[in-house]
């Protein structure tokens, strides 16, 4: 808030010029069913009957995009987009504890283009789509303790998938900037989860000629702000 | 002079600065997200429901003698039985030192005059180890135990004494 706070202030360019530079934040949904059937199969390994107390929920999202005005209701821009979201199962009782952490990130580099479909003096309504590379980021961290003994292991993947998006934006005007908010719907291809460190893949545990994969396929709304910039 | 550069300078300054602050900050705000990673501090506790404990007993070949004694050699033969739970081990000690060790419930070893540190009445200690059948996840894995023990005073009366 408080970045975006200066920012804001620091633009004293006027609406209406050749581009600009947009922020979002909110929250962003996955399908991550390869995940979650892991998060299940590592939960049927407990010596106890733990839970799953998070399951891969809609969860933060970040972006932040330059974009110039091609034509008056057009504009075309490249950005780079943060998501993060993740599963964790559980079960302790007084003799220790056993939790499996699952993390997820991705990082989206991509260009997009935006029409305005309806634009007044301090309205505008735009939609747009948008073309990304996804490099995403699992961790599976496992750690258990019983009396004083202690153990885990931590390993790291990563993926890297081709997605689209399409959605809408209405952007409310002030003199120097505009906030709004935006919506749509993502369409992950899928990449195949390997090993950060030796590049094996993280095979399906009843099925080792299947790789499990990362799927950011989901919703996302974000609030968003428009700084018009001279360039 | 000095007024008019001063000025210039800052003017200067703040042109860059209008210029370059959305791209610092973009930058720093950039650099912070991997910090907003996905968290839980949730866990799933559970008390565990115990069910009632092992009926155990053990036996030895000892259990009527008086401080038995240990002249060349003193066999001591037990057997654990137990019903509802399961033996896992049984460890005895002679001086502070084991001297046998088994997961059988049934056995048998040798005390022998070297495994006393002075001639006289020793104590040998002989601790069974049972599962609890508190349902913890300790007993599951058979990391927590009930111990029964058992002393038997032994009497070293022959020379071979540490």
């Amino acid at each position: 808030m408080i970045t975006l706070s200066m920012l804001l202030v620091s633009a004293q360019q006027a609406m209406g010029q050749g581009g600009g530079i947009t922020f979002a934040a909110g929250l962003e949904s996955s399908q991550m069913d390869d995940m979650k059937y892991l998060q299940e199969h590592i939960l049927s390994t407990y010596p106890a009957e733990g839970e799953i107390t998070s399951s891969f929920p809609p969860y933060t999202s970040f972006s932040i995009n330059l974009f110039k005005v091609l034509y008056d209701h057009i504009h075309v821009g490249a950005g780079y987009s943060y998501s993060t979201t993740g599963g964790k199962s559980s079960y302790a009782d007084y003799s220790g504890h056993i939790i499996t952490d699952i993390t997820a990130s991705s990082h989206r580099l991509g260009a997009y283009i935006s029409y305005l479909v309806m634009g007044g003096d301090r309205l505008n309504l735009a939609l747009n789509g948008r073309l990304d590379a996804i490099l995403t980021n699992v961790s599976v961290e496992s750690f258990y303790s019983i009396y004083n003994y202690s153990d885990g292991i931590e390993n790291e993947y990563r993926s890297i998938s081709p997605a689209g998006s399409v959605g809408a934006e209405l952007m409310y005007n002030f003199k120097s900037f505009s906030m709004g908010t935006d919506a749509g719907y993502l369409v992950d291809l899928q990449g195949n989860l390997k090993d950060s460190g030796n590049g094996n893949p993280l095979v399906d545990p009843n099925d080792t000629d299947r790789v499990l994969r990362s799927d950011w396929t989901g919703w996302y709304v974000h609030l968003k702000a428009l700084i018009w910039l001279n360039f | 002079m000095l007024w008019a550069l001063k000025s210039s300078i800052f003017a200067t300054f703040t042109s860059l600065m209008r210029k370059f602050i959305p791209i610092f900050f973009a930058a720093l705000l950039l650099a912070g997200l991997p910090a907003c990673l996905f968290t839980d501090s949730e866990v799933y506790y559970v008390e565990p429901v115990p069910d009632d404990p092992p009926e155990r007993s053990v036996i030895t070949n000892l259990d009527t003698l008086n401080n038995p004694q240990v002249n060349d050699s003193l066999e001591v033969i037990y057997q654990v039985e137990v019903s509802g739970g399961e033996f896992y081990f049984v460890y005895a000690d002679v001086a502070s030192s084991t001297i046998f060790e088994s997961d059988s419930i049934y056995g048998s070893f040798w005390i022998t005059p070297d495994m006393a540190d002075s001639l006289g009445v020793d104590t040998l200690y002989m601790e069974f180890y049972y599962s609890t059948n508190s349902n913890s996840m300790a007993d599951m894995i058979g990391y927590e135990a009930l111990l029964d023990s058992l002393k038997i005073a032994i009497d070293f009366n022959q020379q071979g004494a540490k």
